[in-house]
């Protein structure tokens, strides 16, 4: 029998959710030639409805503990439909088509995994599904290249990002088997000096994992999955081990396959080409067109930006996916854009909360795990688009459009509520 | 003892925080603190978006003539511009291509936001008032620009007139021309842009400022104005005989006299006949980090001071003089020497001027829609660069140089007015050498200096010359 619990802050919260959705949707209609037309409402509408029986589902259900989560992926997702109204509104229905889509996966992940710690016993199954994934879209009849990049699968005109589903599973995979082995990997018996010798059979599949990774992203070129990999992989293994000496290791591998990619592939050339010299008069009118086009739009920005609807980040090609955050900062400026920044922060922080508070290693490390895909993605692409680091095609989480990436996060946040229920049912706490 | 999960999750919790705070610095340095510098930049379609929705300011010449204004189309605005032969000065501007030539070096002032007037900037960058535009006025005297088109005839090249008193840019044609008005109309612009990239001639580069050639014999005028600065007497003989080479070291390497000479120079002979030997000898003396410095005084190979986009040359491809040949080479205006025909003009005028190089600007004053200045452009002296006594000596050989006999530079004589001047005839990889002439006039108190450039002209610095003393007379008015 399953109570129904009270989750009165999250239904608070989602009443702010709401008026953000609501009001960014019409500011962008009203600066539009055309103006508002009252019919523009549905969406977000449906929006606020599909936030609304997501709560209602969960008190039904009885879940327990965290209540910030679902608003701030709401809130998330709500911005990520006015953004695309505002940049590529031909694409709106779609995204909300999305939306809906990913709130069943997430009501799917509260309901089917009936005991969240047997996902550990399938590590094998996992790793393998993943690998699968991984290498699906090398495959002739489904798999897509777009933009160089050979990444996506497709049937039809319906295409998914495979990635997007593996982070997920690696972050399952290394928390089962870093439950598993994490004494034996950090207590090492043997030290060169201060180097301590790993004891290298128990490594053998996690290298053999990364290896795998390393050279299917050679093929598939997508330089910011490579990343994410590689970033999840120290991640997981430092919050395991707490060997910082890995990590190090890992920083070091990755400058060194940095530069051996930078003399080796022309594309990894061009990105960090691009980086360092984006107005020069060699890139800006090609391969840095995108780039400088976005830091006009944040130069535009100023404290409090240009207003919804009234700046020129459509400018920037591809903005809707790669450049949203320049184009929010754009026309909400840095005040807008950190409070984007903030909320990703509070997200990461709950989600590190309720890994710190979760009863065995591997809910720990499988929280921490996935609160950290999300830290690392909105790292990358922000720093990406204000060219802190090179520009990588990594979506923001949430708000860039794009199907696979929004269904993959909404499972993870679901996988979050899902590990402070079981807390909070073991502790015995609200 | 392992370390425990919490301690971990902690440390990585830390550790992102960390990484935030350093992103949100990074996205509040784009957003605050180089938004002037971006905002300005002439790439920045925000800017540009004034050429379409709303009119940009006028570009007017010295007289007030229209050069360049904003027609309404059906709803959207383009700039028309009226006088083609100025094209590369107004430059352009194009909603998908950008802007060019004071169209891109005064896109703020174009649309009410002038530097000088930092209250319109701010009324628009945090309030979204806009001020009405105003109008940039130029330096450009149409008689003169009209000699000096005519003077090129249709030729491949550039004339550029200075008022060497204070940097301003009298007339400046480039040859071959484009049409503005084709790339700023968003019916043309596409086609436009395409031929224009296309064409084998470049007809986009403003070949005054951006054009690289090898200055040829004008560059003897700073390897003289280095020699007499460094103790070399101009009126000591120096004996010259076809061909030369310092020593055996140079194997089948010659400097070559164009006249065949043999005999004894002083350096007003060297400037009168352009003797390569003499200046290859006097350039070796003194050593090549002196031609160095000196051309660097003169601005060749640093950055320009002009106010639309110019090139900056170079003295050698390291920027070193430091083999002998190459030396001699650069001493009379060889080896790996580039510079701009406005660069040359300039040291013409810094000569007439007694030493005291003029800043060169295109545009006089801005003014705002009430036609009040806002600002002034009177960007003072870029520094004396050789001494008042240096600059009265090369100006008497130079006056030679035009009017002594046998002169190579006679043809730019004009009657009644001692003109100062020096022909050039450039070794080219691409053909025929390129025709040099620079001087300027009246040589006692000059208010005109020119840089004539004839590319690949049959008979070099022979059919320059006579250009020259054309726009130097328009300009005084003869």
């Amino acid at each position: 029998m399953i109570a129904v619990t009270r989750r009165r802050p999250e239904l608070g919260l989602l009443f702010w959710v709401a008026a953000l959705g609501i009001t960014g949707s019409v500011a962008v209609a009203a600066a539009e030639v055309a103006g508002f037309r009252p019919q523009q409402l549905v969406v977000p509408a449906t929006f606020v409805l599909i936030a609304f029986v997501l709560h209602l589902f969960l008190a039904a259900r009885g879940i327990r503990g965290d209540q910030l989560l679902l608003p701030i992926a709401a809130a998330l997702t709500a911005i990520g439909l006015v953004l695309v109204q505002r940049l590529a509104s031909n694409l709106l229905v779609q995204q909300l088509s999305w939306t809906l889509i990913a709130a069943g996966a997430f009501a799917a992940t509260i309901l089917i995994p009936r005991d969240l710690t047997a996902l550990s016993r399938f590590k094998w199954t996992w790793a393998l599904l993943g690998v699968l994934l991984l290498l699906s879209p090398l495959l002739p009849v489904i798999g897509r290249e777009v933009n160089g990049a050979r990444i996506w699968i497709g049937l039809g005109t319906v295409t998914f990002e495979p990635w997007e589903a593996v982070k997920i599973l690696l972050v399952i995979f290394f928390a089962a088997y870093l439950e598993e082995f994490r004494e034996v990997l950090s207590q090492t018996q043997r030290r060169f000096g201060p180097v301590p010798v790993p004891p290298l059979p128990y490594f053998g599949p996690i290298v053999a994992m990364w290896a795998i990774a390393m050279v299917v992203m050679v093929f598939e070129r997508d330089l910011g999955a490579t990343l994410l990999f590689l970033g999840i992989f120290l991640a997981m293994l430092y919050l395991a081990t707490g060997e910082a000496f890995y990590t190090l290791i890992g920083i070091l591998l990755l400058l060194v396959g940095g530069f051996v990619a930078y003399h080796t592939f022309g594309h990894v050339a061009a990105c960090v080409d691009v980086w360092l010299h984006p107005v020069a008069e060699e890139v800006r009118f090609s391969s840095g067109y995108q780039l400088v086009q976005g830091l006009f739009a944040l130069a535009n920005g100023g404290l409090f930006g240009a207003g919804l609807g009234n700046g020129m980040p459509d400018r920037i090609p591809v903005v809707w996916s790669d450049f949203v955050f320049d184009a929010f900062a754009e026309e909400v400026g840095f005040a807008g854009a950190l409070a984007l920044l903030a909320l990703y922060l509070l997200f990461v922080y709950r989600g590190m909360l309720i890994a710190l508070r979760a009863p065995t290693p591997f809910l720990q490390l499988l929280a921490a795990g996935l609160s950290f895909i999300v830290a690392l993605q909105t790292l990358v692409i922000v720093g990406g688009n204000a060219r802190l680091i090179p520009l990588t095609g990594i979506t923001l989480p949430f708000v860039a459009y794009g199907g696979s990436s929004l269904v993959t996060n909404w499972m993870l946040v679901a996988l979050l509520i899902r590990v402070s229920d079981l807390t909070a049912r073991v502790k015995g706490t609200p | 003892m392992t370390r425990s999960i919490a301690a971990n999750i902690r440390g990585l919790t830390l550790t992102i925080a960390l990484a935030f705070l350093i992103t949100s610095l990074g996205v509040g340095y784009w957003t605050l603190v180089s938004g002037e510098e971006l905002a300005a930049d002439p790439f920045n379609p925000r800017l540009v978006a004034a050429i379409r929705d709303r009119p940009r300011g006028i570009i007017t010449d010295a007289a007030g003539n229209k050069l360049a204004e904003s027609a309404q189309t059906n709803n959207a605005y383009k700039r028309v511009y009226t006088d083609k032969t100025l094209a590369h000065v107004t430059g352009y501007a194009s909603f998908q291509f950008g802007a060019s030539g004071i169209e891109a070096a005064y896109s703020e002032s174009l649309i009410g936001q002038d530097p000088g007037d930092p209250l319109s900037q701010w009324r628009a960058r945090y309030l979204r008032e806009r001020v009405p535009p105003g109008s940039v006025m130029l330096g450009i005297d149409s008689k003169i620009q009209q000699a000096a088109v005519a003077a090129l005839g249709g030729r491949r090249g550039a004339i550029v007139a200075i008022d060497p008193r204070n940097g301003a840019i009298l007339a400046s044609a480039s040859w071959p021309q484009y049409d503005a008005n084709l790339v700023s109309d968003p019916a043309t612009e596409d086609a436009a842009w395409k031929q224009v990239n296309e064409d084998p001639n470049k007809p986009l580069i403003n070949r005054v400022t951006q054009g690289l050639y090898p200055p040829g014999s004008t560059f003897k005028i700073i390897t003289g104005a280095a020699a007499i600065e460094s103790g070399v007497d101009p009126n000591a003989k120096v004996r010259v005989d076809d061909p030369w080479q310092a020593d055996r070291s140079w194997g089948t390497y010659f400097v070559r006299s164009s006249s065949r000479a043999h005999g004894d120079y002083t350096m007003a002979d060297g400037y009168r006949l352009s003797e390569n030997i003499y200046f290859a000898k006097i350039g070796l003396q003194i050593g090549g980090p002196k031609i160095a410095e000196y051309a660097q005084r003169f601005g060749i190979g640093a950055p320009s001071r002009c106010d639309i986009t110019a090139a900056k040359g170079q003295v050698s491809r390291t920027g070193l003089l430091d083999r002998p040949t190459l030396i001699a080479d650069t001493a009379y205006g060889q080896g790996e020497l580039l510079a701009t025909p406005l660069q040359m003009a300039l040291v013409a005028a810094t000569i007439g001027m007694g030493g005291v190089m003029p800043t060169p600007h295109y545009a006089n004053e801005v003014r705002d829609a009430e036609g009040h200045a806002i600002r002034v452009i009177a960007p003072g002296p870029a520094g004396q660069v050789i001494s008042p006594d240096t600059a009265r000596a090369l100006t008497t050989m130079l006056v030679g140089a035009v009017e002594g006999p046998g002169a190579f530079a006679f043809a730019a004589k004009i009657a009644g007015v001692h003109v100062a001047g020096k022909t050039g005839s450039a070794e080219n990889p691409s053909g025929a050498p390129h025709g040099w002439f620079v001087g300027f006039a009246p040589a006692e108190a000059p208010t005109v200096a020119v840089a004539i450039l004839l590319e690949n002209s049959p008979r070099g610095g022979e059919d320059a010359a006579p250009l020259g003393g054309r726009v130097m007379a328009a300009a005084l008015g003869k």
